[in-house]
């Protein structure tokens, strides 16, 4: 009998896929459409949770560490052109990288859709910094001549402000009007040491200033270690990690 | 047609009675109006579990299991269900950087997720470090516009699959962003990027004409829409002809409700983005009537409804 409702199935499905492959036989309708918000008060799936248990309790050994406290919450809220985040990001990572190079003279080692999550209030975890910053970038610190030093200023200008440290920019119309570089006036007949990532320095994220260097140096340092150092220094000193707006962007 | 003009110029979404006593009229138990339900995520970036609860924006918000609840359910309710994601699965928590994506791709798969296809960031570990984790994967990756034939990856993608719910044919296929400038040249090695507007047409042409789908989908993760002149999923609507539904990554963006936009042929290609981090879950619900002989029963206009209590 099972056999023959089988069978039954069979056919007809033979039958079917036959008649569709001929031509459409539906004639869309309506559609209805909804959203839902996977919020705390939906129900878990335990059996989930069961396979991903072993992964989580390793990983947490190992990321749950608390390497500092920040004394307040660092987010990437951009007002007007720059970021606490993006601040503290540029900041740490310039203060690491001039241990080894101290003539670096400004720091763009990201770019703001290289800031992939917000640092809380309170304490820092070894996770909190791998989800600020995921990815295996090195620090690399490039001699750019002039022309290309404008170039990333326009680039940054475009975009209306960009992670930097070391360097004030004055943005008018989406335009570079007033540079500082270490308190003095950008001169494009001079060449200066920039810090970056070699993420960025490969053309990531569309930055097209970094090709043509008069000179490369790899600093031996990953964009994340720098923060990690950086965060566990401060914390080893008694203090907190901490991040302001002083409108070193700007945008008119 | 008219109506479907009218709907489109006035760009107001109406609930009409026809569409509401869809269900009341009997029509899906008796077999004449099928219904298939979508659900889709993107950029769900490594978030196995739900934001910690640490003052953040997101705090709370998210997780897998969760996820996978509300899928079990609708599933329970539903007959004919779809799961899919537009890309970016991987990157953005330290699950990625302590196990490279496994464990992402197999709770996916305990999800049972229909089809995925590739965002920028899947090639975080270079190509082996995606291919690395297919094994893990039963669902296939669909990519039309990434030509990977010099590479690891030439047997492990696919530009498109066809699925039969109920004698429904539904297409659906896959779409990348351009990589260069945006993942490091080594970590895509020899893939081929393809003009996504004219691959996204050839492929959803033959989903539609030749291959007679009732529905086409691209899963696509060029982004919603930008300042500048970037090829976007706006530009792919409406410059394509057979697309019913773009399910849309990259930009994160949080859709408030499906986008209805006119394409080049007149009809309509909606496209939809729920967020990042599986924040969200998204769900269309479409019904199709049967042709009988030539003619429809109702012969209903395509009417559409939001925040649609489902």
């Amino acid at each position: 009998m099972r056999i023959a409702i089988q069978f039954r199935i069979i056919v007809l499905s033979a039958v079917s896929v036959f008649l569709f492959s001929c031509s459409s036989n539906y004639k869309l309708i309506n559609a209805r459409r909804v959203l839902y918000p996977i919020s705390p008060s939906l129900a878990a799936d335990s059996t989930i949770i069961k396979t991903y248990l072993p992964y989580k309790l390793k990983m947490d050994a190992q990321m749950n560490a608390v390497i500092g406290y920040s004394a307040i919450a660092l987010t990437k809220t951009s007002v007007g052109g720059e970021s606490l985040l993006g601040n503290f990001f540029s900041d740490a990572t310039l203060h690491e990288a001039r241990k080894t190079y101290p003539d670096i003279d400004f720091a763009m080692p990201s770019t703001n859709g290289g800031l992939r999550n917000d640092l809380p209030l309170g304490a820092i975890t070894l996770a909190n910094v791998f989800e600020l910053m995921p990815f295996e970038n090195e620090l690399i610190v490039f001699e750019l001549n002039g022309s290309s030093v404008q170039s990333l200023m326009n680039m940054i200008a475009k975009s209306k402000g960009q992670p930097v440290s070391g360097i004030t920019i004055k943005i008018t119309d989406r335009k570079p009007v007033e540079v500082f570089i270490n308190g003095k006036p950008f001169d494009p007949s001079k060449s200066y040491r920039v810090l970056t990532s070699d993420y960025i320095a490969g053309g990531g994220d569309d930055v097209n200033s970094f090709k043509n260097p008069v000179k490369s140096t790899i600093v031996g340092l990953k964009v994340r270690d720098a923060l990690i150092q950086y965060i566990k220094e401060q914390q080893a000193s008694g203090k907190k990690i901490n991040s302001i707006l002083d409108r070193r962007v700007t945008n008119d | 047609m008219i109506n479907r003009r009218k709907f489109i110029k006035a760009g107001v979404i109406t609930a009409t009675a026809a569409a509401l006593s869809i269900d009341s009229l009997d029509a899906l138990a008796s077999g004449s109006v099928k219904k298939l339900t979508i659900l889709h995520t993107n950029d769900v970036h490594s978030r196995i579990e739900p934001f910690p609860m640490d003052g953040s924006r997101n705090q709370g918000l998210g997780g897998v299991a969760r996820r996978s609840a509300l899928i079990k359910k609708i599933r329970s309710e539903e007959a004919n269900v779809l799961l899919l994601d537009a890309g970016d699965i991987f990157q953005g928590t330290p699950y990625f950087n302590l196990y490279g994506g496994e464990l992402e791709i197999k709770l996916m798969s305990d999800m049972r997720y229909d089809a995925a296809t590739m965002g920028n960031h899947d090639f975080d570990n270079g190509l082996e470090g995606f291919y690395k984790q297919l094994p893990h994967a039963n669902f296939p990756i669909l990519v039309s516009n990434y030509d990977f034939s010099d590479t690891i990856m030439h047997q492990s993608t696919q530009p498109y699959k066809i699925f039969t719910k109920q004698g429904l044919k539904i297409g659906v296929f896959g779409i990348g962003i351009e990589l260069k400038g945006l993942v490091g040249d080594k970590n895509y090695g020899a893939t081929v990027y393809l003009d996504p507007v004219q691959k996204a047409n050839e492929v959803a042409a033959l989903l539609k004409n030749e291959l007679k789908c009732d529905l086409v989908i691209c899963l696509s993760h060029l982004g919603y829409k930008y300042s500048d002149n970037r090829m976007s999923d706006q530009i792919l609507a409406a410059e394509n002809e057979h697309i019913d539904l773009i399910i849309g990554g990259h930009t994160h963006t949080f859709l408030q409700q499906p986008q209805d936009v006119k394409n080049k042929a007149g009809r309509i290609t909606t496209i939809n983005q729920v967020g990042f981090a599986g924040i969200n879950l998204g769900r269309l619900d479409y019904y199709f009537e049967q042709y009988r002989g030539k003619k429809l029963i109702t012969s209903s206009p395509y009417t559409i409804s939001n925040d649609a209590d489902i």
